[in-house]
């Protein structure tokens, strides 16, 4: 393997080996040793609590991040080929690009209720708008000799939209995926946590509550874990999509 | 064949709230002959660049007209294609996609615009580049695929905006040389855009040579080489010098005169 995957496992297990030491010598309650956060995980698991929250969790963030994809990259389209398009919206999706969507959580409840829909609006908003602006940013970053290229030898409009534009804007819309996907994730725990108690975030509630800390941090490592599992998938779509070009991001 | 009549061409450009009108191009008239060589030549900011959109239609003209085997033109055609200074290749695709990029828009079959891809690539001396893409090759290298994914199409006309202004001199050389043997082989008009006297003189059959903005055909010189040219012979030649100096000294006359 090639020495930056020798790195990471160098890193995880000395943080690991820390940890363990650090639990067995520090209050059990506060830092759980890692043995311990091991034998509760494998019990969640055993017990199919774990996998069953997890399943709906991750139902949720497909859902949510599937339309944040579909509608942040034709409003991200729309808006970096047509001025008037980008001055009607571009106020409010950068107010709401910085602004904490924890804050909409009420709002939410109030129009979708408190069932599966409330939470599939939250991850979609924590996710949409990094990919409308990067999709945008992408469109509008197109090397203008690439399009006097294409209407030289003849291209219509439509031949420049999927010859061009699209293909050269797709790095762009790939990293803005990538930290949509970031995002959703942050955004299906938080609806679990606070808009209605399923899935992993009702487990962290719960055992949060009950100082049951190694179940707690299995929990919080299961997250890490999809977190990681896929970011991981959305490079490699990015990596076939646009294997051409080293990705930029805006954030 | 290419009948350039009375082109006149301004610019809307705004500064803050201050509209200018920039006069980039003026009574502009020039005939160009069936598979002449002839360059343009002129100080930065005298509009050859503009003239050559226009002539490729990409630009429309104020006043004046642009006629092809006598007939006007005001959108990109297939008799014309270009050569960009910055290649303008799609880093997205290979080398020998770039090349089908033409085709693709004139509607070339799959198989056949391969096989006539293929064909200009070994012309410019690419074909063991096709799956390469553009980021891994050479300056000069990817102006070759340019001017392979320009000749793809058949051209009547190629209109070459500076295209070895961006590639080192040597490479430069080469591209010149290649160029002329390629062209003495398709038989083809070129219009040549430069700001080298150099180079304009060495490829051209004539030079034309423009005054600062607004843009005019200053003077016309016919090129007193015989071809094939030998580029060492050829610049060594004291025809080939004193054609040099006095574009050099007639671009000096009309930079003068013109401020």
């Amino acid at each position: 393997m090639n020495s930056q995957f020798r790195i990471n496992v160098i890193s995880i297990v000395t943080l690991a080996i820390l940890w363990e030491i650090a639990g067995r010598t520090l209050e059990w309650v506060l830092i759980p040793p890692l043995s311990q956060i091991a034998s509760a995980w494998l019990r969640l698991l055993v017990s199919g609590k774990l996998l069953s929250n997890l399943v709906m969790s991750l139902g949720t963030l497909a859902a949510g991040f599937f339309l944040a994809v579909i509608l942040g990259i034709i409003v991200g389209l729309l808006m970096g080929r047509f001025r008037e398009v980008e001055h009607f919206l571009d106020l409010y999706i950068n107010a709401l690009m910085s602004a904490p969507m924890t804050a909409f959580v009420p709002v939410l409840i109030l129009w979708f209720g408190l069932g599966v829909e409330s939470r599939i609006a939250v991850v979609f908003l924590f996710a949409v708008f990094v990919i409308i602006i990067n999709t945008m940013t992408g469109v509008k970053q197109v090397d203008r000799s690439f399009l006097e290229m294409a209407r030289s030898f003849g291209a219509k409009e439509t031949e420049i939209f999927f010859k061009i534009i699209l293909p050269a804007a797709m790095p762009a819309i790939m990293a803005g995926v990538r930290l949509g996907m970031g995002r959703a994730v942050k955004g299906m725990v938080t609806a679990e946590m606070l808009l209605t108690l399923t899935g992993i975030g009702a487990m962290i509630m719960q055992y949060g509550s009950a100082f049951a800390t190694d179940a707690l941090f299995a929990v919080i490592l299961t997250i890490l874990i999809v977190a990681m599992i896929t970011m991981k998938l959305v490079q490699v779509v990015d990596q076939r999509l646009t294997g051409w070009k080293l990705e930029i991001a805006i954030e | 064949m290419v009948e350039i009549r009375g082109v006149s061409k301004s610019f809307q450009k705004t500064v803050k709230d201050n509209t200018a009108e920039v006069r980039a191009l003026t009574d502009v008239n020039l005939s160009i002959r069936e598979n002449e060589f002839i360059s343009i030549i002129g100080p930065s900011g005298c509009g050859k660049t503009t003239l050559l959109k226009i002539i490729d239609g990409l630009i429309p003209h104020d006043s004046g007209q642009i006629l092809i085997n006598g007939k006007r033109i005001s959108a990109p055609g297939p008799d014309r294609a270009v050569v960009f200074q910055t290649f303008a290749l799609l880093p997205w695709r290979t080398v020998l996609a770039n090349v089908e990029f033409s085709l693709e828009l004139r509607r070339v079959a799959k198989e056949e615009r391969t096989s006539i891809a293929r064909n200009y690539l070994k012309r410019v001396g690419l074909e063991d580049f096709e799956l390469h893409y553009p980021h891994e090759l050479s300056g000069g290298m990817q102006q070759r695929a340019g001017l392979a994914r320009a000749l793809a199409v058949n051209p009547l006309i190629l209109l070459m905006d500076e295209p070895f202004g961006s590639v080192d001199a040597q490479t430069r050389q080469l591209l010149q040389e290649e160029l002329l043997e390629l062209w003495q082989r398709e038989q083809k008009t070129v219009i040549f855009i430069t700001h080298s006297m150099d180079e304009a003189v060495y490829l051209s059959d004539r030079v034309v040579v423009m005054t600062p903005r607004p843009g005019r055909v200053a003077e016309i010189l016919d090129v007193p080489l015989a071809r094939p040219r030998i580029a060492d012979d050829v610049r060594r030649d004291p025809k080939f010098v004193d054609l040099t100096n006095y574009i050099w000294d007639s671009l000096k006359k009309a930079m003068e005169n013109g401020h």
